[in-house]
């Protein structure tokens, strides 16, 4: 008899433990909740803030959790010859830099403007990533992020094999190769013209007369 | 009074030429008028002296496209600076700088075809 009601009383006991904790989580899941609808109440859906540790941990585990296990260890094919450094310097230029700037800091107008920021490329936390890893980011990009992917309707995979060389090496990249990169930049006429008076203005050069805007600046 | 505002107004159009903005960045186009350790000032065309901070992380480029170093700088020379403002001061992010004299034949015609 006396057994009975010890087991009833530690039943009963595992029961209120298994209680609290499903309470628990809810309590934690809805705080959570709150915060977060909060949190987007205040600032609406602006890509101005910057991301929250605890948003910037789960968004680097799933990015790694996303790229297939076989991808991680893939090797680069692709000899890091100057040829391929240099096509990589400049088709990084013309296609990342909008985003990522010429330096892989990621500080440009548009990279800044994005949510998340684009991350700084020379940093440990993209560094640390294999470069099957790279590849694969670059092909595929990532979700719920600025990052397109660059597979199957542009360029080629060795394009992108040679983008994996051309990160590792950002972190020693050179001002005369971030200069070359800058007349690569996509850019606009006034721009170009910014551009063309700078350069007309180091030489000596009269300056030309500035041709009426294609369309008004804002 | 007319005539002031115009004044005032076409001043305001020049020194804009000179220090353009470019997003969050300045650019700032004249001539070398000092050189110190950690700083430059420039001359404007349009007169103005413009102080410009320098950081371990500016980056200088000579005439002829090579990197080069602060203690290259010297006064007299022509200078294109992007630099970033700080507060009230601007800050170099990259020093393109070219000797004084006569004008140079152009180096390029803009970007190069791939």
């Amino acid at each position: 008899m006396g057994g009975l009601v010890s087991d009833r009383r530690l039943t009963y006991k595992r029961n209120m433990k298994r209680g609290n904790l499903f309470f628990l989580i809810v309590v934690i899941a809805a705080a959570l909740g709150i915060a977060a609808a909060a949190s987007v109440m205040h600032n609406g859906l602006s890509a101005r803030a910057k991301p929250t540790h605890i948003e910037a941990m789960l968004a680097h585990s799933a990015r790694r959790m996303a790229i297939p296990s076989g991808a991680q260890g893939t090797h680069n094919p692709v000899p890091a010859s100057s040829e391929n450094m240099r096509n990589a310097r400049l088709h990084f230029a013309d296609h990342c830099a909008t985003c990522h700037a010429n330096d892989g800091s990621g500080d440009t107008m548009i990279g800044q403007g994005l949510y998340p920021k684009p991350p700084d490329l020379r940093l440990q936390g993209t560094q640390k990533l294999s470069d099957g890893e790279l590849f694969w980011i670059i092909e595929n990009g990532v979700r719920f992020t600025g990052m397109p992917a660059f597979g199957g309707h542009h360029g080629t995979q060795e394009d992108s094999w040679k983008l994996v060389h051309f990160i590792r090496h950002l972190p020693q990249l050179t001002a005369e190769e971030r200069a070359e990169m800058e007349r690569y930049n996509p850019k606009g006429p006034e721009d170009r013209e910014e551009e063309q008076e700078e350069e007309d203005f180091l030489r000596g050069a009269p300056s030309q007369p500035k041709a009426e805007p294609a369309h008004p600046r804002r | 009074m007319k005539l002031r505002l115009i004044a005032v107004l076409a001043f305001a159009a020049f020194l804009t030429n000179a220090v353009l903005a470019h997003g969050d960045k300045k650019h700032v186009l004249g001539t070398l008028e000092k050189v110190n350790a950690d700083s430059v000032v420039v001359k404007t065309k349009a007169g103005k002296s413009v102080e410009v901070k320098l950081a371990p992380s500016t980056s200088y480029i000579s005439s002829d496209g090579k990197a080069a170093k602060a203690s290259d700088l010297a006064v007299g020379e022509r200078v294109v600076i992007h630099a970033t403002p700080n507060g009230e001061s601007l800050s170099a992010d990259e020093i393109k700088f070219s000797p004084p004299g006569p004008a140079t034949p152009s180096p390029s015609g803009g970007k190069p075809k791939q």
